[in-house]
């Protein structure tokens, strides 16, 4: 899945370099990828969401 | 300042962070020394390489309130996401870490500080901005400008190459311990590890429970240990005394037939009648070092006694009958001019470190203090720990187990003596006295030979909290104040 999340991210610049006009698309592939890191990070650490110190 | 000067600045800030830390992390540390991102690696590696294209947005439409709202975002999901991945390492021994280190810090680390720095950078520039900066349309991109978006693309499509290598195609996601990388096909390895069944959990193992007296099991013929001897209680009565709390721990001082009470925030000391309080105080569990509630209590000699917490910190005191009173107002809650304030600090532990403890007991002999830890839902062993009187610290622990003479039989394959939840210890002759208020099982350890010796029942017991050794007795005491006296085994 990191590997989708980085063709998001190379898609997104890739539009502010040759297509500036497709701002709304380029911005949504960011949020795309956004929400898709925080499920990717919180998957791997449902087990224990908070840091694991002593609170 | 001029918005060029601006621009320009972010525009470098874009450029270092795309190459110092994401792109040596691809180029150098992945392709040249092999290193695999884990899969907390990779989301990091993600909200860096997201906060440097959120710049790129900047420089080319302008400071957009929904760029800077978005990257703000993503940094503090970023430096939550450091902690959480520094914590799993954070406690360990100076030079541990997980995979490879960079100028004297994990690569983990430098993702905490490199977010925060993501932050304080987004913030300055902010400041810097005017109102007038938010409109306008796309800007013409300058060569430097240019270069920056050029050199993200190439480091976002080394870390799309490394992706594919190292976690695959969707649905693959990256793997907690991933293999080095290659560019060999042969040795990839793509994982749904991650997606395996797992309970969620706030804070995993770090949930643990106080422990409580009142949830255990009395019943001393359901204990883990088979056919126990029963000992006779010879006398039984309660002590009235005007206590703020239950009471949660007795020790004795044969030296001067006195006994030490603790209740959870108070210090007793108390005749050897048990009748009357000679004098006392209640401590304030809050300042500085946190006590929580005091579980253990101990004579250390030299008419020093010693109060420890269920999380193993401690206060010691001395008895002055010319206490400074307005010196102690920091230190007790009552009661200011009856003792001072020696020390207060914690008791560390390997073994039992993720445990609570509801025991002290001092062993003058040895000049040791021993605490025996109790399980939780997490955990579940009986650990003895011994600290050396002189430094409070650790020195030795064992993990309980019968001696192999001392015809102690489980009642079950699966019964141990880490079931047992030991409220109350005491050392005579080199010998433990541990009470276990689960089963109202007595203990004797060998400290030396670090075995259970014996083991006998009690079942007359309520609620065990304390126990002391007198003149070839122990007495028990329970949290409401009934005290048991039975023979030493």
């Amino acid at each position: 899945m990191e590997f989708l999340n980085f063709v998001l991210i190379f898609a997104a610049a890739l539009l502010l370099l040759r297509k500036p006009e497709k701002e709304r698309l380029a911005f949504r592939l960011v949020v795309a990828s956004t929400v898709l890191m925080v499920v990717l990070f919180s998957i791997a650490t449902r087990t224990s969401l908070l840091p694991g110190v002593n609170y | 300042m001029r918005r060029d000067i601006l621009y320009t600045i972010l525009a470098a800030a874009v450029l270092a962070l795309t190459v110092i830390p994401v792109g040596a992390a691809v180029f150098v540390l992945g392709f040249i020394n092999g290193d695999s991102p884990c899969v907390m690696c990779w989301e990091e590696r993600t909200a860096m390489v997201l906060i440097a294209l959120l710049g790129l947005f900047v420089l080319r439409y302008g400071p957009r309130p929904k760029y800077l709202g978005l990257s703000i975002l993503v940094g503090a999901w970023g430096i939550h996401m450091a902690l959480r991945h520094t914590a799993m390492h954070a406690a360990r021994d100076v030079g541990q870490g997980f995979s490879i280190e960079i100028l004297g810090a994990h690569t983990y680390t430098w993702a905490l500080f490199i977010f925060l720095a993501c932050i304080v950078t987004i913030g300055l520039l902010l400041v810097a901005t005017r109102e007038n900066d938010f409109e306008g349309a796309p800007r013409k991109l300058r060569p430097l400008d240019k270069l920056t978006l050029w050199v993200f693309l190439l480091v976002t499509a080394g870390n799309i190459v490394q992706a594919f290598a190292s976690t695959g195609p969707p649905p693959f996601m990256g793997q907690g311990d991933p293999v080095r990388f290659t560019f060999n096909p042969r040795h990839w390895v793509w994982s749904l590890e991650e997606y395996s069944s797992a309970p969620v959990s706030l804070r995993g193992r770090w949930a643990i429970e106080k422990p409580d007296v009142a949830s255990v099991s009395a019943d001393s013929g359901a204990g883990p240990l088979a056919d126990l001897p029963a000992l006779g209680i010879r006398e039984q009565k309660r002590i009235a005394l005007p206590l703020r709390g239950t009471i949660t721990d007795l020790a004795y001082d044969a030296a001067a037939d006195r006994f030490l009470i603790t209740t959870q925030q108070g210090v007793y000391i108390v005749d050897g009648s048990l009748a009357r309080i000679l004098r006392h105080t209640v401590v304030d569990p809050g300042y500085s070092v946190d006590l929580g509630r005091f579980a253990g209590a101990a004579f250390l000699g030299g008419g020093e006694v010693m109060a420890l917490g269920e999380n193993k910190s401690y206060v010691i005191l001395r008895p002055d009958d010319r206490a400074d009173a307005a010196a102690n107002y920091r230190y007790f809650l009552e009661s200011f001019d009856r003792f001072v304030e020696l020390s207060r600090s914690r008791l560390a532990t390997v073994r039992a470190r993720m445990m609570y403890v509801m025991s002290l007991a001092y062993d003058p002999a040895g000049n040791s203090l021993y605490t025996v830890s109790v399980p939780n839902s997490k955990m579940r062993r009986l650990v003895v720990s011994r600290f050396d009187r002189r430094d409070l610290t650790l020195s030795e622990e064992f993990m309980l187990r019968p001696a192999s003479d001392s015809g102690l039989k489980f009642a079950g394959e699966k019964r141990s003596l880490d079931e047992l939840f030991v409220t109350g210890a005491t050392v005579a002759d080199g010998r433990m006295y541990a009470i276990s208020a689960a089963y109202n099982t007595l203990l004797t350890i060998d400290l030396g030979a670090r075995a259970a010796v014996a083991a006998h029942a009690v079942p007359c017991l309520v609620r065990p909290t304390g126990i002391a050794v007198r003149s070839g007795n122990l007495y028990i005491i329970g949290e409401d104040g009934l005290l048991s006296i039975v023979p030493l085994p």
